[in-house]
Protein backbone atom coordinates (compact mmCIF):
# COMPACT_ATOMS: atom_id res chain seq x y z
CA UNK A 1 0.00 0.00 0.00
CA UNK A 2 1.16 3.58 -0.78
CA UNK A 3 -0.02 6.70 0.65
CA UNK A 4 -1.40 9.45 -1.16
CA UNK A 5 -0.22 12.97 0.04
CA UNK A 6 -3.86 14.17 -1.17
CA UNK A 7 -5.99 12.67 1.30
CA UNK A 8 -9.50 13.94 -0.72
CA UNK A 9 -9.77 11.97 -3.19
CA UNK A 10 -13.25 13.56 -4.47
CA UNK A 11 -11.51 16.74 -4.56
CA UNK A 12 -7.95 15.84 -5.61
CA UNK A 13 -8.82 17.14 -9.35
CA UNK A 14 -10.88 20.13 -8.93
CA UNK A 15 -7.84 21.24 -6.54
CA UNK A 16 -5.51 20.28 -8.62
CA UNK A 17 -7.12 22.19 -11.75
CA UNK A 18 -7.43 25.25 -9.47
CA UNK A 19 -3.36 24.89 -9.08
CA UNK A 20 -2.43 24.30 -12.31
CA UNK A 21 -4.47 27.54 -13.14
CA UNK A 22 -3.14 29.70 -10.75
CA UNK A 23 0.25 28.45 -11.84
CA UNK A 24 -0.21 28.64 -15.57
CA UNK A 25 -2.38 31.60 -15.32
CA UNK A 26 -0.46 33.64 -18.52
CA UNK A 27 -1.09 30.63 -20.60
CA UNK A 28 -4.60 29.16 -19.71
CA UNK A 29 -7.73 29.87 -18.28
CA UNK A 30 -10.67 27.23 -16.55
CA UNK A 31 -14.08 27.44 -17.17
CA UNK A 32 -15.55 25.82 -14.00
CA UNK A 33 -18.83 25.61 -14.95
CA UNK A 34 -18.34 24.30 -18.40
CA UNK A 35 -15.94 22.20 -17.34
CA UNK A 36 -12.71 22.81 -19.58
CA UNK A 37 -9.62 24.51 -19.55
CA UNK A 38 -8.43 27.05 -22.57
CA UNK A 39 -6.07 29.03 -23.69
CA UNK A 40 -5.58 32.59 -22.79
CA UNK A 41 -3.54 33.26 -26.20
CA UNK A 42 -4.80 31.11 -29.10
CA UNK A 43 -3.00 31.16 -32.34
CA UNK A 44 -4.38 33.88 -33.93
CA UNK A 45 -5.31 32.83 -37.72
CA UNK A 46 -6.57 29.61 -37.05
CA UNK A 47 -9.73 28.70 -38.64
CA UNK A 48 -10.52 25.27 -36.99
CA UNK A 49 -9.89 25.23 -33.06
CA UNK A 50 -8.52 22.34 -31.75
CA UNK A 51 -10.04 20.56 -28.81
CA UNK A 52 -9.04 17.50 -26.84
CA UNK A 53 -9.65 16.01 -23.52
CA UNK A 54 -9.86 12.40 -21.74
CA UNK A 55 -9.74 10.69 -18.22
CA UNK A 56 -7.32 12.68 -15.75
CA UNK A 57 -4.95 10.80 -13.76
CA UNK A 58 -2.51 10.98 -17.41
CA UNK A 59 -0.88 14.80 -16.78
CA UNK A 60 0.02 16.52 -17.92
CA UNK A 61 -1.96 15.11 -20.32
CA UNK A 62 -4.01 16.89 -22.04
CA UNK A 63 -4.12 19.84 -20.09
CA UNK A 64 -0.28 20.81 -19.85
CA UNK A 65 -0.61 21.22 -23.86
CA UNK A 66 -3.30 23.67 -23.92
CA UNK A 67 -1.61 27.04 -25.34
CA UNK A 68 -0.86 28.72 -28.67
CA UNK A 69 0.68 26.10 -31.28
CA UNK A 70 -0.86 23.22 -29.26
CA UNK A 71 -4.46 22.80 -28.11
CA UNK A 72 -7.12 25.66 -27.89
CA UNK A 73 -8.98 23.89 -24.92
CA UNK A 74 -8.63 20.40 -23.07
CA UNK A 75 -11.59 18.26 -20.92
CA UNK A 76 -9.89 16.61 -17.92
CA UNK A 77 -12.79 13.89 -16.73
CA UNK A 78 -12.43 12.29 -13.20
CA UNK A 79 -9.51 10.37 -12.98
CA UNK A 80 -9.73 7.29 -15.62
CA UNK A 81 -13.22 8.31 -16.41
CA UNK A 82 -14.18 9.82 -20.23
CA UNK A 83 -15.41 13.77 -19.96
CA UNK A 84 -19.07 14.40 -20.17
CA UNK A 85 -20.07 15.21 -22.97
CA UNK A 86 -21.43 18.75 -22.16
CA UNK A 87 -17.81 19.66 -21.35
CA UNK A 88 -16.35 18.65 -24.96
CA UNK A 89 -19.53 20.08 -26.42
CA UNK A 90 -19.31 23.55 -24.37
CA UNK A 91 -15.41 23.56 -24.82
CA UNK A 92 -16.20 23.33 -28.57
CA UNK A 93 -18.63 25.84 -28.66
CA UNK A 94 -16.31 28.46 -26.97
CA UNK A 95 -13.03 27.54 -29.02
CA UNK A 96 -14.23 26.75 -32.64
CA UNK A 97 -13.09 28.64 -35.75
CA UNK A 98 -14.83 30.09 -38.61
CA UNK A 99 -14.63 26.37 -39.76
CA UNK A 100 -15.52 24.67 -36.94
CA UNK A 101 -13.57 22.08 -34.26
CA UNK A 102 -11.55 19.32 -34.50
CA UNK A 103 -11.62 17.12 -32.01
CA UNK A 104 -8.15 14.46 -31.12
CA UNK A 105 -9.71 11.41 -29.04
CA UNK A 106 -7.76 8.69 -27.72
CA UNK A 107 -8.86 5.48 -28.48
CA UNK A 108 -11.49 4.55 -25.72
CA UNK A 109 -14.87 3.56 -25.63
CA UNK A 110 -15.83 6.13 -23.32
CA UNK A 111 -14.01 8.59 -24.98
CA UNK A 112 -15.56 7.65 -28.53
CA UNK A 113 -19.08 7.76 -27.17
CA UNK A 114 -18.90 10.90 -25.38
CA UNK A 115 -16.86 12.68 -28.12
CA UNK A 116 -19.31 11.49 -30.73
CA UNK A 117 -22.65 12.61 -28.36
CA UNK A 118 -20.49 15.73 -28.42
CA UNK A 119 -20.34 15.73 -32.24
CA UNK A 120 -24.10 15.44 -32.95
CA UNK A 121 -24.78 18.48 -30.84
CA UNK A 122 -22.26 20.28 -32.64
CA UNK A 123 -23.84 19.06 -35.40
CA UNK A 124 -27.84 20.67 -34.68
CA UNK A 125 -25.68 24.11 -33.89
CA UNK A 126 -24.53 23.86 -37.55
CA UNK A 127 -20.57 23.87 -35.88
CA UNK A 128 -18.67 21.72 -38.45
CA UNK A 129 -17.15 19.12 -36.32
CA UNK A 130 -14.30 16.66 -37.55
CA UNK A 131 -12.31 13.48 -35.26
CA UNK A 132 -8.60 12.40 -35.66
CA UNK A 133 -8.64 9.36 -33.31
CA UNK A 134 -5.31 8.02 -31.78
CA UNK A 135 -4.42 4.71 -31.53
CA UNK A 136 -0.54 4.11 -31.43
CA UNK A 137 -0.81 1.62 -28.45
CA UNK A 138 1.21 -1.11 -29.93
CA UNK A 139 0.47 -3.89 -28.00
CA UNK A 140 -3.50 -3.79 -28.56
CA UNK A 141 -2.77 -4.90 -32.10
CA UNK A 142 -4.98 -7.40 -33.24
CA UNK A 143 -6.40 -8.47 -36.66
CA UNK A 144 -9.93 -8.23 -37.23
CA UNK A 145 -13.25 -6.69 -35.34
CA UNK A 146 -12.59 -5.25 -31.97
CA UNK A 147 -12.01 -2.16 -29.99
CA UNK A 148 -8.70 -1.75 -32.12
CA UNK A 149 -5.34 -0.56 -31.04
CA UNK A 150 -5.50 2.07 -27.43
CA UNK A 151 -4.42 5.65 -27.82
CA UNK A 152 -1.58 6.35 -25.28
CA UNK A 153 1.95 8.82 -25.43
CA UNK A 154 1.48 9.70 -29.49
CA UNK A 155 -1.09 11.85 -28.12
CA UNK A 156 0.85 14.39 -27.59
CA UNK A 157 2.58 14.21 -31.11
CA UNK A 158 -0.66 14.12 -32.85
CA UNK A 159 -1.36 17.25 -30.85
CA UNK A 160 1.88 19.23 -31.42
CA UNK A 161 1.75 18.35 -35.17
CA UNK A 162 -2.14 19.54 -35.78
CA UNK A 163 -1.48 22.86 -33.98
CA UNK A 164 0.97 23.89 -36.14
CA UNK A 165 -1.22 23.16 -39.13
CA UNK A 166 -3.97 24.82 -37.85
CA UNK A 167 -1.88 27.68 -36.67
CA UNK A 168 -0.96 27.72 -40.58
CA UNK A 169 -4.69 27.84 -41.33
CA UNK A 170 -5.80 24.60 -42.22
CA UNK A 171 -8.99 23.82 -43.01
CA UNK A 172 -11.40 20.64 -41.23
CA UNK A 173 -10.67 18.33 -44.08
CA UNK A 174 -7.14 19.08 -44.72
CA UNK A 175 -6.60 18.38 -40.83
CA UNK A 176 -8.59 15.40 -40.79
CA UNK A 177 -6.19 14.31 -43.79
CA UNK A 178 -3.01 15.02 -41.70
CA UNK A 179 -3.85 13.86 -38.91
CA UNK A 180 -5.15 9.95 -40.46
CA UNK A 181 -1.42 10.75 -42.35
CA UNK A 182 0.28 11.22 -38.79
CA UNK A 183 -1.62 8.89 -36.83
CA UNK A 184 -1.41 5.72 -39.29
CA UNK A 185 2.78 6.47 -38.54
CA UNK A 186 3.53 6.49 -34.98
CA UNK A 187 3.31 3.67 -32.31
CA UNK A 188 3.88 3.04 -28.91
CA UNK A 189 4.94 -0.10 -26.06
CA UNK A 190 4.53 0.46 -22.71
CA UNK A 191 6.18 -1.83 -20.13
CA UNK A 192 5.72 -1.45 -16.27
CA UNK A 193 7.92 -2.99 -13.17
CA UNK A 194 5.28 -1.77 -10.31
CA UNK A 195 1.46 -0.83 -11.10
CA UNK A 196 -0.07 2.53 -9.93
CA UNK A 197 -1.43 2.58 -6.31
CA UNK A 198 -5.53 3.65 -6.74
CA UNK A 199 -5.94 7.34 -4.93
CA UNK A 200 -9.17 6.08 -2.95
CA UNK A 201 -7.15 3.57 -1.32
CA UNK A 202 -3.80 3.46 -1.65
CA UNK A 203 -3.85 -0.06 -2.95
CA UNK A 204 -1.54 -1.33 -5.97
CA UNK A 205 -3.97 -1.55 -9.51
CA UNK A 206 -2.45 -5.02 -9.71
CA UNK A 207 0.57 -7.12 -8.67
CA UNK A 208 3.72 -7.63 -10.34
CA UNK A 209 6.34 -10.46 -9.14
CA UNK A 210 9.92 -8.81 -7.72
CA UNK A 211 11.57 -9.55 -10.80
CA UNK A 212 9.08 -9.52 -13.39
CA UNK A 213 7.97 -6.60 -16.22
CA UNK A 214 4.68 -6.06 -17.40
CA UNK A 215 5.21 -6.14 -21.21
CA UNK A 216 2.64 -4.00 -23.40
CA UNK A 217 0.82 -2.07 -20.09
CA UNK A 218 -2.28 0.24 -20.76
CA UNK A 219 -2.23 3.83 -19.82
CA UNK A 220 -5.13 2.53 -17.24
CA UNK A 221 -3.08 0.12 -15.56
CA UNK A 222 -4.59 -2.47 -18.30
CA UNK A 223 -3.00 -5.47 -17.84
CA UNK A 224 -0.94 -6.76 -20.82
CA UNK A 225 -0.76 -10.09 -22.25
CA UNK A 226 2.50 -11.47 -20.38
CA UNK A 227 4.43 -10.38 -18.18
CA UNK A 228 8.60 -11.13 -18.69
CA UNK A 229 11.41 -11.84 -16.37
CA UNK A 230 13.83 -8.77 -15.82
CA UNK A 231 16.63 -8.31 -18.03
CA UNK A 232 19.52 -6.42 -19.41
CA UNK A 233 18.17 -2.62 -20.23
CA UNK A 234 19.25 -3.13 -23.96
CA UNK A 235 17.50 -6.52 -24.22
CA UNK A 236 14.72 -5.04 -22.95
CA UNK A 237 14.78 -2.30 -25.04
CA UNK A 238 15.28 -4.38 -28.44
CA UNK A 239 11.95 -6.46 -27.23
CA UNK A 240 9.73 -2.83 -27.67
CA UNK A 241 12.05 -1.00 -30.51
CA UNK A 242 12.34 -3.85 -33.13
CA UNK A 243 8.32 -4.27 -33.25
CA UNK A 244 7.54 -1.27 -33.35
CA UNK A 245 9.66 -0.70 -36.22
CA UNK A 246 8.61 -3.58 -37.78
CA UNK A 247 4.93 -2.42 -37.74
CA UNK A 248 5.95 1.73 -39.07
CA UNK A 249 8.82 0.19 -41.33
CA UNK A 250 10.18 3.50 -41.93
CA UNK A 251 11.79 3.91 -45.21
CA UNK A 252 15.44 4.80 -45.54
CA UNK A 253 14.91 8.81 -45.76
CA UNK A 254 11.92 8.80 -43.54
CA UNK A 255 13.97 10.29 -39.77
CA UNK A 256 11.47 9.06 -36.94
CA UNK A 257 10.88 11.34 -33.60
CA UNK A 258 11.11 9.51 -30.38
CA UNK A 259 9.41 10.00 -27.32
CA UNK A 260 10.74 8.58 -24.44
CA UNK A 261 7.68 8.64 -21.65
CA UNK A 262 7.95 8.38 -18.28
CA UNK A 263 4.81 6.40 -17.10
CA UNK A 264 4.90 8.53 -12.83
CA UNK A 265 7.47 7.30 -11.06
CA UNK A 266 10.89 6.39 -13.61
CA UNK A 267 13.18 8.89 -12.31
CA UNK A 268 14.66 11.35 -14.88
CA UNK A 269 18.20 9.66 -14.63
CA UNK A 270 16.68 6.26 -16.03
CA UNK A 271 14.61 8.26 -18.35
CA UNK A 272 17.88 9.58 -20.43
CA UNK A 273 19.82 6.62 -19.93
CA UNK A 274 16.32 4.48 -21.57
CA UNK A 275 16.81 7.31 -24.49
CA UNK A 276 20.81 6.71 -24.53
CA UNK A 277 20.24 3.33 -25.29
CA UNK A 278 17.31 3.36 -27.72
CA UNK A 279 19.29 5.80 -29.74
CA UNK A 280 22.32 3.53 -30.45
CA UNK A 281 19.68 0.73 -30.85
CA UNK A 282 18.18 2.97 -33.29
CA UNK A 283 21.40 3.95 -35.04
CA UNK A 284 22.48 0.20 -35.28
CA UNK A 285 18.97 -0.34 -36.77
CA UNK A 286 19.43 2.19 -39.68
CA UNK A 287 16.84 4.49 -38.32
CA UNK A 288 17.71 8.50 -38.11
CA UNK A 289 15.94 10.17 -34.91
CA UNK A 290 15.49 13.45 -36.06
CA UNK A 291 13.96 14.77 -32.94
CA UNK A 292 13.40 13.50 -29.62
CA UNK A 293 11.21 14.23 -26.74
CA UNK A 294 12.65 12.66 -22.74
CA UNK A 295 10.13 13.15 -19.93
CA UNK A 296 6.47 12.78 -18.60
CA UNK A 297 4.06 13.53 -21.26
CA UNK A 298 1.37 10.74 -20.42
CA UNK A 299 1.32 9.15 -17.28
CA UNK A 300 -0.40 6.52 -15.08
CA UNK A 301 -0.70 7.99 -11.77
CA UNK A 302 2.61 6.79 -10.22
CA UNK A 303 3.16 3.82 -12.33
CA UNK A 304 6.41 2.90 -12.46
CA UNK A 305 6.85 2.48 -16.14
CA UNK A 306 7.91 4.31 -19.64
CA UNK A 307 6.55 4.23 -22.91
CA UNK A 308 8.73 4.81 -26.13
CA UNK A 309 7.11 5.98 -29.04
CA UNK A 310 8.19 6.40 -32.89
CA UNK A 311 6.14 8.43 -35.09
CA UNK A 312 7.83 8.52 -38.78
CA UNK A 313 8.01 11.87 -40.14
CA UNK A 314 8.33 13.43 -43.63
CA UNK A 315 9.56 16.76 -44.36
CA UNK A 316 6.09 18.67 -43.63
CA UNK A 317 5.54 16.90 -40.26
CA UNK A 318 9.21 17.37 -38.84
CA UNK A 319 8.08 21.77 -40.16
CA UNK A 320 5.06 21.29 -38.10
CA UNK A 321 6.84 19.34 -35.04
CA UNK A 322 9.36 21.92 -35.33
CA UNK A 323 6.89 25.27 -35.30
CA UNK A 324 6.84 27.32 -32.23
CA UNK A 325 4.74 26.18 -29.67
CA UNK A 326 4.08 28.33 -26.17
CA UNK A 327 2.34 25.46 -23.48
CA UNK A 328 2.73 25.02 -19.25
CA UNK A 329 4.86 21.73 -21.02
CA UNK A 330 6.08 22.63 -24.43
CA UNK A 331 7.68 25.97 -25.28
CA UNK A 332 9.97 26.38 -28.21
CA UNK B 1 -56.45 13.86 -31.36
CA UNK B 2 -54.25 17.27 -31.95
CA UNK B 3 -50.76 16.49 -31.28
CA UNK B 4 -49.57 19.49 -29.62
CA UNK B 5 -47.62 20.94 -26.95
CA UNK B 6 -50.11 19.51 -24.87
CA UNK B 7 -49.99 16.21 -26.14
CA UNK B 8 -46.39 15.62 -26.56
CA UNK B 9 -45.97 17.66 -22.65
CA UNK B 10 -48.97 14.86 -21.40
CA UNK B 11 -46.13 12.02 -22.93
CA UNK B 12 -42.99 13.10 -21.39
CA UNK B 13 -45.25 13.32 -17.97
CA UNK B 14 -46.22 10.01 -18.59
CA UNK B 15 -42.99 8.68 -19.57
CA UNK B 16 -41.56 10.00 -16.07
CA UNK B 17 -44.68 7.91 -14.75
CA UNK B 18 -43.65 5.20 -16.20
CA UNK B 19 -40.49 4.94 -15.64
CA UNK B 20 -40.90 6.03 -12.02
CA UNK B 21 -43.62 3.11 -10.93
CA UNK B 22 -41.12 0.17 -13.25
CA UNK B 23 -37.71 1.60 -12.16
CA UNK B 24 -36.96 -1.31 -9.49
CA UNK B 25 -37.59 -3.44 -12.44
CA UNK B 26 -35.60 -1.54 -14.99
CA UNK B 27 -32.41 -1.46 -11.95
CA UNK B 28 -33.27 -5.29 -11.73
CA UNK B 29 -32.88 -5.83 -15.60
CA UNK B 30 -29.51 -3.79 -15.36
CA UNK B 31 -28.10 -5.99 -12.77
CA UNK B 32 -28.27 -8.70 -14.82
CA UNK B 33 -27.14 -7.29 -17.82
CA UNK B 34 -25.06 -3.98 -16.82
CA UNK B 35 -23.95 -2.28 -13.76
CA UNK B 36 -27.28 -1.56 -12.44
CA UNK B 37 -27.43 2.03 -13.08
CA UNK B 38 -29.81 2.66 -15.74
CA UNK B 39 -33.43 2.76 -14.34
CA UNK B 40 -31.57 5.70 -11.56
CA UNK B 41 -30.30 7.94 -14.56
CA UNK B 42 -33.94 7.86 -16.94
CA UNK B 43 -35.41 8.56 -13.41
CA UNK B 44 -33.16 11.34 -12.85
CA UNK B 45 -33.53 12.42 -15.91
CA UNK B 46 -37.27 12.48 -15.95
CA UNK B 47 -37.57 13.67 -13.08
CA UNK B 48 -35.20 16.56 -13.68
CA UNK B 49 -37.08 17.33 -16.89
CA UNK B 50 -40.64 17.27 -15.31
CA UNK B 51 -39.00 20.04 -13.10
CA UNK B 52 -38.23 21.75 -16.09
CA UNK B 53 -41.16 21.21 -17.42
CA UNK B 54 -43.26 22.50 -14.64
CA UNK B 55 -41.41 26.07 -14.95
CA UNK B 56 -41.80 26.27 -18.56
CA UNK B 57 -44.83 27.93 -20.47
CA UNK B 58 -47.65 25.51 -21.26
CA UNK B 59 -46.95 24.21 -17.87
CA UNK B 60 -50.68 23.14 -17.02
CA UNK B 61 -52.53 25.66 -15.60
CA UNK B 62 -50.54 27.99 -18.12
CA UNK B 63 -52.66 29.74 -20.78
CA UNK B 64 -49.94 29.27 -23.61
CA UNK B 65 -49.59 25.97 -25.61
CA UNK B 66 -46.12 25.39 -26.40
CA UNK B 67 -45.24 23.87 -29.87
CA UNK B 68 -44.77 19.63 -29.74
CA UNK B 69 -40.86 20.06 -29.75
CA UNK B 70 -40.83 22.21 -26.54
CA UNK B 71 -41.31 19.58 -24.25
CA UNK B 72 -39.25 16.96 -26.35
CA UNK B 73 -36.19 19.35 -26.64
CA UNK B 74 -36.65 20.24 -22.64
CA UNK B 75 -35.91 16.85 -22.43
CA UNK B 76 -33.52 16.27 -24.74
CA UNK B 77 -31.52 19.27 -22.97
CA UNK B 78 -31.84 17.65 -19.62
CA UNK B 79 -30.61 13.74 -20.77
CA UNK B 80 -27.87 15.51 -22.67
CA UNK B 81 -26.56 17.73 -19.90
CA UNK B 82 -27.43 16.30 -16.56
CA UNK B 83 -27.65 12.26 -16.81
CA UNK B 84 -24.59 10.35 -16.32
CA UNK B 85 -23.24 6.72 -17.72
CA UNK B 86 -23.55 6.18 -21.46
CA UNK B 87 -27.02 5.25 -21.61
CA UNK B 88 -28.81 8.57 -20.60
CA UNK B 89 -27.13 10.64 -22.59
CA UNK B 90 -27.73 8.15 -25.98
CA UNK B 91 -31.61 8.47 -24.88
CA UNK B 92 -30.81 12.25 -24.95
CA UNK B 93 -29.77 11.40 -28.55
CA UNK B 94 -33.13 10.40 -29.59
CA UNK B 95 -35.02 13.06 -27.58
CA UNK B 96 -32.75 15.21 -29.55
CA UNK B 97 -33.59 13.90 -33.03
CA UNK B 98 -37.31 13.22 -31.73
CA UNK B 99 -37.27 17.34 -30.82
CA UNK B 100 -35.82 18.52 -34.55
CA UNK B 101 -38.19 16.67 -36.57
CA UNK B 102 -41.33 18.18 -34.40
CA UNK B 103 -39.81 21.68 -34.41
CA UNK B 104 -39.25 20.64 -38.39
CA UNK B 105 -42.91 19.86 -38.80
CA UNK B 106 -44.42 22.98 -37.43
CA UNK B 107 -46.51 23.51 -34.09
CA UNK B 108 -48.35 19.98 -34.20
CA UNK B 109 -45.77 17.04 -34.19
CA UNK B 110 -47.15 14.51 -37.31
CA UNK B 111 -46.60 11.00 -37.78
CA UNK B 112 -44.04 11.54 -40.76
CA UNK B 113 -42.17 13.83 -37.78
CA UNK B 114 -42.35 10.71 -35.41
CA UNK B 115 -41.05 8.43 -38.32
CA UNK B 116 -38.51 11.00 -39.32
CA UNK B 117 -37.62 11.49 -35.49
CA UNK B 118 -37.37 7.96 -34.69
CA UNK B 119 -34.84 7.20 -38.03
CA UNK B 120 -32.56 10.56 -36.97
CA UNK B 121 -32.70 9.38 -33.37
CA UNK B 122 -31.63 5.30 -34.65
CA UNK B 123 -29.11 6.79 -37.13
CA UNK B 124 -27.31 9.02 -34.39
CA UNK B 125 -27.16 6.46 -31.73
CA UNK B 126 -25.14 3.81 -34.34
CA UNK B 127 -23.28 6.86 -35.30
CA UNK B 128 -21.96 7.41 -31.45
CA UNK B 129 -22.30 4.12 -29.69
CA UNK B 130 -21.02 2.34 -32.91
CA UNK B 131 -23.81 -1.13 -31.98
CA UNK B 132 -25.35 -2.82 -35.18
CA UNK B 133 -28.65 -4.22 -35.10
CA UNK B 134 -28.40 -7.77 -33.30
CA UNK B 135 -25.89 -6.46 -30.68
CA UNK B 136 -28.98 -6.24 -27.92
CA UNK B 137 -28.79 -2.61 -27.43
CA UNK B 138 -31.41 -0.08 -27.67
CA UNK B 139 -30.64 0.06 -31.65
CA UNK B 140 -32.89 -3.25 -31.69
CA UNK B 141 -36.01 -1.24 -30.38
CA UNK B 142 -35.34 1.64 -32.41
CA UNK B 143 -34.97 -0.33 -35.91
CA UNK B 144 -38.69 -2.00 -35.64
CA UNK B 145 -40.27 0.86 -34.02
CA UNK B 146 -39.22 2.80 -37.11
CA UNK B 147 -40.27 -0.17 -39.71
CA UNK B 148 -43.43 -0.86 -38.19
CA UNK B 149 -44.44 3.21 -38.95
CA UNK B 150 -42.82 3.00 -42.06
CA UNK B 151 -44.79 0.02 -42.89
CA UNK B 152 -47.85 1.67 -42.29
CA UNK B 153 -47.66 4.77 -43.96
CA UNK B 154 -48.93 8.27 -43.44
CA UNK B 155 -50.93 8.30 -40.24
CA UNK B 156 -51.18 10.82 -37.18
CA UNK B 157 -48.47 10.38 -34.64
CA UNK B 158 -50.47 9.19 -31.83
CA UNK B 159 -51.22 6.24 -34.11
CA UNK B 160 -47.59 6.00 -35.50
CA UNK B 161 -46.19 6.18 -31.68
CA UNK B 162 -48.83 3.46 -30.76
CA UNK B 163 -47.06 1.33 -33.41
CA UNK B 164 -43.97 2.28 -32.61
CA UNK B 165 -44.46 0.92 -29.36
CA UNK B 166 -45.54 -2.37 -30.59
CA UNK B 167 -42.45 -2.63 -32.98
CA UNK B 168 -40.50 -1.88 -30.57
CA UNK B 169 -41.35 -4.19 -27.70
CA UNK B 170 -40.96 -7.42 -30.29
CA UNK B 171 -37.83 -5.41 -30.34
CA UNK B 172 -37.11 -5.86 -26.45
CA UNK B 173 -38.69 -9.37 -26.90
CA UNK B 174 -36.04 -10.03 -29.50
CA UNK B 175 -32.91 -9.10 -27.44
CA UNK B 176 -33.87 -11.49 -24.88
CA UNK B 177 -32.82 -14.43 -27.20
CA UNK B 178 -29.62 -12.05 -28.05
CA UNK B 179 -26.17 -12.26 -26.96
CA UNK B 180 -24.75 -8.98 -26.00
CA UNK B 181 -21.68 -8.23 -28.01
CA UNK B 182 -21.57 -4.50 -26.93
CA UNK B 183 -21.45 -2.25 -23.82
CA UNK B 184 -20.90 -3.92 -20.22
CA UNK B 185 -23.08 -6.95 -21.60
CA UNK B 186 -20.58 -7.41 -24.00
CA UNK B 187 -18.30 -8.96 -21.55
CA UNK B 188 -20.68 -11.25 -20.62
CA UNK B 189 -21.08 -13.92 -23.19
CA UNK B 190 -23.86 -16.77 -22.64
CA UNK B 191 -24.55 -16.07 -19.32
CA UNK B 192 -27.23 -12.83 -20.15
CA UNK B 193 -29.20 -14.77 -22.61
CA UNK B 194 -32.59 -15.02 -21.82
CA UNK B 195 -32.58 -11.37 -20.06
CA UNK B 196 -33.99 -8.15 -22.57
CA UNK B 197 -31.37 -5.59 -22.81
CA UNK B 198 -32.85 -2.77 -20.20
CA UNK B 199 -32.21 -0.18 -23.41
CA UNK B 200 -34.25 -1.85 -25.17
CA UNK B 201 -36.61 -1.63 -22.84
CA UNK B 202 -36.55 2.11 -21.93
CA UNK B 203 -37.49 3.14 -25.70
CA UNK B 204 -40.22 0.63 -25.39
CA UNK B 205 -41.40 2.36 -22.12
CA UNK B 206 -40.99 5.77 -24.09
CA UNK B 207 -43.54 4.60 -27.01
CA UNK B 208 -45.75 3.09 -25.24
CA UNK B 209 -46.13 5.85 -22.64
CA UNK B 210 -47.39 8.04 -25.54
CA UNK B 211 -50.77 6.64 -24.82
CA UNK B 212 -50.52 6.36 -20.98
CA UNK B 213 -48.37 5.30 -18.25
CA UNK B 214 -47.52 1.45 -18.06
CA UNK B 215 -47.50 -0.01 -14.95
CA UNK B 216 -45.65 -3.12 -14.92
CA UNK B 217 -42.85 -4.20 -17.28
CA UNK B 218 -42.31 -8.08 -16.98
CA UNK B 219 -45.48 -9.41 -18.98
CA UNK B 220 -43.51 -7.59 -21.35
CA UNK B 221 -40.65 -9.62 -22.93
CA UNK B 222 -41.86 -12.94 -21.11
CA UNK B 223 -45.03 -12.85 -23.05
CA UNK B 224 -43.23 -11.76 -25.92
CA UNK B 225 -40.50 -14.45 -25.73
CA UNK B 226 -43.29 -16.70 -25.64
CA UNK B 227 -45.19 -16.50 -28.16
CA UNK B 228 -42.22 -15.28 -30.54
CA UNK B 229 -41.98 -19.34 -30.07
CA UNK B 230 -45.52 -20.07 -30.72
CA UNK B 231 -45.42 -21.23 -34.68
CA UNK B 232 -48.46 -19.27 -36.21
CA UNK B 233 -48.72 -16.14 -34.10
CA UNK B 234 -48.68 -12.86 -35.95
CA UNK B 235 -45.81 -10.98 -35.01
CA UNK B 236 -44.92 -8.63 -37.73
CA UNK B 237 -48.21 -7.15 -38.41
CA UNK B 238 -49.30 -3.55 -36.53
CA UNK B 239 -51.94 -4.83 -35.10
CA UNK B 240 -50.07 -7.25 -33.06
CA UNK B 241 -48.28 -4.52 -31.74
CA UNK B 242 -50.38 -2.41 -30.58
CA UNK B 243 -52.62 -4.39 -27.76
CA UNK B 244 -52.99 -1.60 -25.49
CA UNK B 245 -55.13 -3.36 -23.26
CA UNK B 246 -54.44 -6.70 -21.99
CA UNK B 247 -51.66 -7.44 -19.97
CA UNK B 248 -49.52 -4.94 -21.24
CA UNK B 249 -49.67 -2.45 -18.08
CA UNK B 250 -50.93 0.23 -20.58
CA UNK B 251 -54.40 0.97 -20.15
CA UNK B 252 -56.37 1.43 -23.34
CA UNK B 253 -58.57 4.69 -23.64
CA UNK B 254 -56.59 6.96 -21.81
Amino acid sequence: MVAYFATEPESLLADALNGFCRVHADLVVRDAGGGYLRARHPSPGRRVGLVSGGGSGHEPLHIGFVGAGMLDAACPGRVFTSPHNRQILEASRAVAGPEGVLHIVKNYTGDRINFGIAAERLAHLGIPCARVLVDDDLATATDGPGPGRRGTAATVLVEKVLGAAADRGADLPELLRLGERVTARCRSLAVASRSHALPATGDPAFELARNEVEFGVGIHGERAERAIPREPLTRLLERMTDPLLAALAPAREEPVILLVNGLGAVTELELYAIHDAVERLLHKRGVTSARCAVGEFVTTLDMRGFSLTLMVTDRETLELYDAPVHTPVWRW
Amino acid sequence: MTCDGVFTGRWVRWFAESVSTTEPELTDLDRRVGDGDFGTNLLVGLTTTIRVLDGSPGAPGSPETPPAAGPLEMMAGVFLDEVGGTSGPLFGLVFQELAAAARAAGPVLTGAAVEQGIDAGLAAVRRVGEAEPGDKTMVDALLPAVTAVRRAGPLPADRALALAAGGARRGVSETARLRARRGRAGYLGDRVTGVPDPGAVGVALLFASAAGPVTALSPWWERGVTRAHLPGTRLDGPESGTDTGTGAGVPAGR
